[in-house]
């Protein structure tokens, strides 16, 4: 019974690292960017959706703004800067993102303070469901259906709307997109914010489960990092699939051995990398 | 670029300028210390990002395990210093080629999250395994070294310690970068495919490169150890992976003594800016945008716009983002012109008697086609 909990847990946690991983995946596959400041959004979506419950918004509402007003910042952020950055060598991606990571974290610390603190989740879900001899609480069976019902919506909108050709034929080619009269920055400014905004609500979704603190981004950034590398950069069934796995794994291992927990999945992920390289359902 | 700056004794001999003024100019021989153990591991990291082209997330995981061979080393098993030290090479040299193997596999992007990866697994693994490495409370009293009986207790004693070190691992460095390893590491670098098609062992030279920079930077960690005295769980964690990184970079990734420039300058401003204001990392993380933005060759490129204003050369690129070609041309090279994108000494085979425009859609641009 205890294994049917932390594998419900794992899936709840697994389906947050979906969404953290999934944000990171496209935008890395449209604009070729590794955007390290991806942790960062998702510090940003936790404290905004902290700050509306504090204020007394209902949690409901709360969740979705902050999502969206990091979606915003993203794309304001992506207008302003880092479009200046995208012809410049990786190297400089990855400092212009640490460095953006670093003013937002530090921004949150000056804020909020150093210390964090509790979301209650919203009082609806505050109980806890009893089947027979097994008790699970209701808030994190809503993330799993939620998050459930929220990527069969990302599929659908990857894989079966006009912006998700849009989004995928501009990663396979670029410059044919631009010929064929398309605005890619536009296009690119969107695509930036969805998966900022993606972040913002793994974050949001995750607060009232762990609370918020000020290096939550960091250790989501390494999460979301290892669910790519296992998964396949670009591939959203990796993302998902390799999310579940690790959450799941995180969560068992939380029983079994639990100060080995966080190093199981990175001991995995090079386990996994040195037998296929290129991931579950990397591209050749 | 201002040839007369790479050349090597050149930088050599600003890096030994630099040891003797630190204590003419520093009143604190620990954070004089700390700069020069500092600038010897953004050195080896240098030569995996400037010289290799390998930007590693991981150079914490070796700096870190030198501060814990250095606490075990000393305490647990009693070893005298040099012979630690040696082990820390040693180690740090093996840990890096296996860390360095496993993540060459991927390349580019993927390579980077990979070490990124690897530096959270080492992180946890010290975190797990706190019977050994004293977990979040790190390894306590290590002591100083001994030199003829004596114990270099003063700051200033262990900085000379430090810095017969440094200038010893810089020389090494710098003579490893002219060598022809050196040299192939910089055609890897540029043209990884046209090198390994020379037939050259690509994937060997770039774990031999991880191995030589692992060794150098756990070198400095345990040199680190022995200044503070205590192997912290924080070396071997992210942030000093990315703190070695910003370093790097902030310097310039030219040669390696803008490495050196790159440490002393964050340290400086760091122990400047954190007694004033608690959250300078804010500060910091502007810097980095800035640097971006429109300091792409870093401090470095700074010395060397200001050298071409006096000196009347023209200045250098600063469009370039990194430091391509011509770099460290050697004793009495002369400096050739800059080959241009695309290598335009060989006639391409599609250019045709009806000239090199071509229709956009025809060629894709090499960011194009992955």
């Amino acid at each position: 019974m205890t294994y049917l909990f932390q594998i419900l847990n794992g899936l709840g946690l697994g389906m947050l690292y979906f969404l953290l991983a999934v944000g990171l995946s496209i935008i890395f596959g449209l604009l070729q960017f590794v955007n390290f400041a991806h942790g960062a959004f998702y510090l940003l979506g936790a404290y905004l959706a902290y700050e509306g419950v504090e204020r007394g918004l209902s949690f409901w509402v709360a969740m979705p703004l902050a999502a969206l007003v990091v979606a915003v910042l993203a794309g304001l952020t992506e207008r302003l800067l880092l479009r200046r950055v995208y012809k410049l060598p990786h190297t400089f991606h990855i400092l212009v993102t640490v460095g953006l990571a670093l003013v937002v974290q530090e921004l949150v610390i000056i804020l909020w303070g150093p210390l964090g603190g509790n979301v209650a989740p919203p009082e609806e879900l505050s109980g806890v469901m009893i089947l027979g001899d097994f008790v699970y609480p209701e808030y994190r069976l809503f993330v799993i259906g939620f998050t459930a019902i929220l990527a069969a919506g990302l599929w659908w909108l990857l894989d079966r709307t006009r912006l998700g050709a849009i989004v995928r034929a501009g990663s396979e080619s670029p410059s044919n997109m631009a010929l064929l009269g398309y605005d890619t920055l536009r296009i690119n400014t969107a695509v930036f914010a969805l998966g900022a905004g993606l972040a913002g609500l793994a974050g949001a979704l995750a607060a009232p489960i762990r609370g918020v603190e000020p290096f939550m981004g960091v250790e989501a950034l390494g999460i979301a990092f290892v669910v790519v590398v296992i998964g396949g950069m670009g591939s959203y069934a990796g993302a998902l699939a390799a999310g579940i796995l690790v959450g799941v794994a995180q969560s068992l291992m939380a029983t079994l051995w639990p100060e080995g927990a966080r190093l199981v999945i990175y001991l995995g992920m090079a386990g996994i990398i040195m037998a296929m390289p290129r991931g579950l359902f990397g591209r050749a | 670029m201002i040839p007369f700056l790479d050349r090597p004794l050149v930088q050599f001999g600003l890096a030994l300028a630099t040891v003797l003024i630190l204590p003419l100019a520093m009143r604190s021989g620990t954070l004089a210390s700390e700069i020069l153990i500092f600038g010897l591991a953004v050195a080896a990291c240098n030569l995996l990002l400037g010289y290799t082209g390998l930007l590693s997330f991981g150079q914490g995981i070796f700096f870190g395990l030198g501060s814990y061979v250095a606490g075990l080393g000393l305490m647990r098993a009693g070893l005298p210093a040099p012979v630690m030290l040696l082990l820390s090479l040693a180690l740090g040299a093996l840990v890096a080629a296996a860390v360095g193997w496993v993540s060459i596999r991927r390349q580019g992007v993927y390579f980077v999250m990979l070490t990124l990866a690897f530096s959270q697994m080492f992180y946890f693994l010290a975190y797990t395994f706190s019977g050994v490495t004293g977990g979040d409370n790190g390894l306590l009293d290590i002591p100083r070294p001994r030199l003829g009986g004596t114990v270099l207790s003063d700051a200033w004693t262990y900085y000379a310690y430090v810095a017969v070190l440094f200038l010893v691992l810089f020389a090494t460095l710098q003579r490893v970068a002219l060598s022809t390893f050196g040299r192939t590491l910089l055609a890897i670098r540029d043209n990884e495919g046209r090198a390994g098609a020379i037939g050259y062992p690509v994937r060997a030279f770039k774990v031999a490169a991880f191995a030589i920079s692992g060794a150098v930077t756990a070198l400095a960690g345990a040199l680190h150890a022995m200044l503070i005295g205590v192997a912290p769980l924080s070396n071997i964690d992210y942030h000093t992976s990315e703190t070695l990184l910003i370093m790097t970079i902030i310097g310039g990734s030219a040669n390696l003594f803008a490495s050196l420039l790159g440490a002393g300058a964050y340290l400086l401003a760091a122990d400047a800016l954190s007694a004033i204001w608690p959250r300078w990392l804010l500060l910091l993380g502007l810097l980095l945008i800035v640097i971006t933005l429109f300091l792409q060759r870093g401090l470095w490129g700074l010395i060397e716009r200001a050298v071409a204003l006096v000196t009347r050369t023209p200045p250098p690129a600063e469009s370039l983002p990194l430091p391509l070609v011509g770099r460290g041309q050697g004793w009495g090279w002369r400096r050739q012109p800059p080959p241009v994108e695309g290598h335009p000494a060989t006639p391409t085979a599609n250019s045709s008697p009806q000239g090199g425009g071509g229709q956009p859609g025809a060629r894709p641009a090499p960011e194009a086609n992955r």
